[in-house]
């Protein structure tokens, strides 16, 4: 197994979309929160803030907006391609014949992947999140506790969340093994796909008292482990607390990759 | 140093066959070529040896299963794919990542570029090297673990004459240091320099195993061609004996069959034939291994006739 981490980590540090796409994921925190910091400090020192104005900023700032629950994170989704180059590169650039001839244990090498791209991309989603609570702080320190317990708290949902997501695009392209398709369905997937399935149960007559079902879509269920707008009453009541999230999208990511896992043991490299 | 054992490899894809029951040694300190038309199934039978692929039998390294070998680069070196490796990686990256995985100190990494010729290229990115180069790299990584056998699809595709000389004399020396060297070609003429022993497949079944000496004897028939100015003669000589040929050629010599050369040449002394030229005639290995696999190919082309010339492209 040591054998296998120290492929994958050498293979990770050695490909340069990795660095692309965690400098554009800490490129893109940056810009946000600089923005949202410069327009929230341009707002408060005309007008001031009150309690509502401040409510959740913390954590907004950390997540890029992803707190409110409204929108996924962007930061998330492109360290998630780092996941998804992971075994994307292995089918497409025929690697994953040099990769099997020197590391002849398939478990070890699937483990391993999973493993070393986790902390990587735990590690960005952490840096990105307390880049931008450092730039949060500069512009607001007048206003708001940036960096309180909700905020520490939802950086740690946001870790979580983050990492679920790069395994479900892992074993999604670990199963399909191709990544263009891995990158198309993981982006329509959230923004596409579960809003016409809320638009279905707007239109559908049949469909419409049954709403409260959609909350277990995947990606609706990830939103809600950072969303600190809307409290919860149960872990599965409606909506979902950030602990029934973590359950449902974690759930469908488990089940992929216990698919993905099933299929590489099994089919000829 | 391994013998590679290889018993029952069958695979077949969608219900047809495609590797039927192959048994075959590979010993150390030879080249075996792995010979085959188009789709006869060599690098189906190459992925089944190292359980790339999953189909029926086994295949051991000295007695072990690839599976089984801990730091499977330091016993078995592979190179299956024309450019296995990721176009933006630098070379020397992707051996050192090769390396992580099988404790290789990263040193050996720059020995292995020097080796194959690609020290002055190790910093620079696989997807502007040429096909030999692409080979070289592959070869690199092979011999990165300094493995005992080594398996090669195909090496010398997209080699120049100089690089497939260096890759005969390099893989002959590795053989000559007692390691075992399993490779397929198609380059027939490169084959008969470089394999010591043969096996030879077609549509997934086993033609022929052994020396290669014996593959062309056993293939082919013998001749012998005799220039003489007393060609009648000697054909009515030889014409009439049983199981012997004495046909001319097409510049007015005699090939003979089922007689060699020297009881051609007492045949002719006895009976005061003057003979000029009495030369033994063996098959090359192509003409071998083309009669040994007639019939065997995957795809057959058609022989398309010219309009103008309906029997072909020889003479109109």
């Amino acid at each position: 197994m040591s054998d296998a981490l120290r492929y994958e980590w050498a293979r990770i540090r050695t490909i340069r979309s990795t660095w692309w796409l965690t400098g554009s994921a800490l490129a893109v925190a940056l810009l946000i929160s600089v923005l949202l910091g410069w327009v929230g400090h341009h707002d408060f020192s005309r007008n001031g803030a009150s309690a509502e104005d401040v409510e959740g900023l913390g954590p907004f700032l950390v997540t890029q907006f992803a707190a409110s629950g409204q929108i996924p994170s962007l930061v998330g989704f492109l360290v998630a391609m780092i996941g998804i180059f992971a075994w994307g590169h292995e089918y497409r650039h025929g690697m994953i014949r040099a990769s099997l001839t020197a590391l002849n244990s398939r478990p070890a090498l699937w483990t391993a992947k999973y493993v070393v791209v986790a902390l990587w991309v735990a590690v960005v989603s952490l840096v990105a999140m307390l880049m931008s609570g450092l730039i949060g702080l500069v512009y607001l320190h007048r206003w708001v506790t940036v960096f309180d317990s909700q905020t520490w708290s939802v950086i740690g949902w946001q870790m979580l969340s983050t990492v679920l997501l790069t395994w479900l695009a892992m074993a999604f392209t670990a199963l399909t093994r191709s990544q263009a398709f891995a990158l198309v369905v993981i982006f329509l997937w959230p923004l596409l796909i579960e809003s016409l399935f809320n638009l279905f149960f707007v239109l559908v007559p049949g469909l419409r008292g049954h709403q409260d079902v959609l909350r277990f879509l995947p990606f609706a269920s990830q939103r809600r482990m950072v969303d600190v707008l809307t409290d919860a009453t149960s872990t599965f009541g409606e909506p979902l607390s950030a602990v029934g999230g973590a359950v449902v999208f974690g759930g469908v990511t488990v089940v992929l990759m216990a698919a993905s896992y099933a299929l590489f043991a099994r089919r000829d490299a | 140093m391994a013998l590679i054992e290889a018993r029952g490899l069958a695979k077949a894809y969608d219900g047809k066959p495609a590797v039927r029951d192959l048994s075959f040694e590979v010993r150390p300190g030879s080249v075996t070529g792995f010979l085959g038309p188009n789709g006869a199934g060599k690098s189906t039978t190459m992925r089944l040896m190292l359980q790339l692929d999953n189909g029926a039998g086994s295949t051991t390294f000295d007695g072990q299963p690839f599976s089984a070998l801990r730091q499977p680069m330091r016993h078995v070196g592979a190179l299956l794919e024309a450019k296995p490796f990721h176009p933006t990686r630098k070379a020397r990256n992707h051996l050192r990542m090769l390396a992580a995985a099988n404790g290789i100190p990263t040193s050996r990494v720059d020995e292995v570029l020097r080796l194959v010729g690609l020290t002055d290229v190790a910093g620079k990115k696989p997807k502007t090297f040429s096909m030999g180069m692409g080979q070289r790299l592959g070869l690199a990584g092979a011999l990165l673990g300094d493995p005992h056998t080594l398996i090669l699809d195909e090496p010398a595709n997209g080699l120049d004459p100089q690089g497939i000389q260096w890759m005969r004399q390099f893989l002959k020396a590795l053989a000559g240091e007692g390691r075992s060297v399993f490779v397929s070609s198609h380059l027939l003429s490169e084959m008969a320099l470089l394999a010591d022993e043969l096996v030879v497949i077609g549509r997934g079944r086993m033609i022929s195993s052994g020396p290669v000496s014996s593959f062309i004897d056993g293939a082919s028939h013998k001749s012998v061609l005799v220039h003489t100015p007393q060609a009648d003669e000697l054909r009515a000589l030889l014409g009439g004996r049983e199981g012997v040929t004495a046909q001319p050629g097409a510049d007015g010599e005699v090939v003979v069959t089922g007689l060699d050369a020297r009881e051609v040449g007492d045949l002719a002394f006895d009976h005061r034939i003057r003979l000029h030229v009495l030369a033994p005639q063996t098959a090359t290995l192509e003409e071998a291994f083309l009669a040994a696999t007639e019939g065997d190919e995957e795809f057959q082309a058609a022989v398309v006739p010219h309009p103008e010339r309906p029997n072909g492209w020889g003479a109109p």
